[in-house]
């Protein structure tokens, strides 16, 4: 499920099946020329990340709008904010928040946070037109929806 | 004189000319409209209409179902876009090709051949458990209450062709 309205009308006639959060959380910045445009290739990478996973498991995990904080931001602010968010969803009742993220630098807060944080390996200089970076992302996929499946078990 | 008289076309001859003429073309546009519309089917392109080469070989189907991607171009109000599908290809026991579409009837997850090593022979949704048997019926006690979407297909030139998802034969 995405969070659109023809979703959310089905969610709410089964809520019980749907039990799993994908929060994907996405760093900006404007500072630096080169680190940006990085960034901005990330965040999209991120969004076909997050709807590939969504199509595969829809039945039962809800892709939520992305978080995004400022890259040299304070991180300790974010984990408080992020914890709001999911504090949100566990109310629900989801039981399973699944944060998704190419930035290593939250490796580090990974044990504050009240979700499971997946770090992606980022794809550098690649292009997503091309059949070989739709192969390695479909192979990705296939192992994120397995490690999710592994926390339903 | 009057023999060249005969020859000449009279005012009356001309102007009956004249409307049969213009009246023929009248008739000819108002029934050219129906005329394009009744024919339309056979004028049609030999796309295979909107039915998309998924790059399988009929040959290289087997009876083990096998996941099939490919895209298709879609245009949705104001979004065109490539849209991604996928279907389980496999020969059936009299030897006929079947395509599925993989999305559970339940809520919509993408099921897969023996996917849980629980349930062999079996369509399994890693959602639910949701499952089906090889024909796409679904079992009856899990969650899906309807068998999967089967594919429209042709197969042109030793390849298989595959339109949209519709009911289940035997839904």
């Amino acid at each position: 499920m995405k969070w659109r309205k023809e979703d959310l009308e089905k969610y709410v006639q089964a809520k019980e099946y749907i039990d799993t959060i994908l929060l994907p959380i996405i760093p900006f910045q404007l500072a630096d020329d080169a680190e940006s445009e990085k960034h901005a290739f990330q965040q999209e990478v991120m969004g076909i990340f997050g709807s590939e996973i969504e199509q595969e498991l829809s039945g039962r995990v809800m892709l939520i709008p992305s978080y995004y904080y400022l890259k040299e931001g304070n991180k300790e602010v974010e984990v408080q904010r992020l914890n709001d968010w999911i504090a949100e969803a566990k109310d629900q009742p989801f039981q399973h928040i699944i944060l998704l993220t190419f930035d290593a630098t939250w490796k580090k807060y990974e044990k504050e946070l009240d979700g499971n944080l997946l770090w992606l390996p980022g794809l550098h200089g690649a292009d997503i037109r091309t059949k070989e970076t739709q192969g390695i992302i479909r192979d990705q996929v296939k192992q994120l929806t397995e490690i999710i499946r592994s926390y339903w078990q | 004189m009057s023999e060249e008289k005969k020859q000449q076309v009279s005012r009356r001859q001309f102007l009956n000319y004249t409307l049969m003429g213009v009246g023929g073309f009248m008739a000819a546009g108002l029934l050219i409209s129906p005329v394009r519309m009744a024919i339309d089917p056979v004028l049609k392109s030999g796309e295979g209409g909107g039915l998309a080469n998924v790059g399988i070989a009929v040959d290289e189907i087997t009876n083990e179902p096998t996941r099939i991607d490919w895209s298709v171009d879609q245009v949705d109000g104001w979004y065109e876009s490539q849209v991604s599908r996928s279907a389980w290809v496999f020969k059936d026991e009299n030897d006929e090709i079947v395509a599925f579409s993989p999305v559970c009837k339940h809520l919509g997850c993408v099921v897969s051949w023996e996917g849980s090593e629980k349930y062999p022979n079996e369509f399994f949704c890693p959602c639910h458990d949701g499952r089906y048997y090889k024909n796409g019926v679904n079992v009856p006690g899990t969650p899906p209450l309807t068998p999967l979407d089967e594919y429209e297909m042709e197969i042109k030139d030793g390849m298989l062709f595959l339109g949209d998802p519709k009911p289940h034969r035997e839904a």
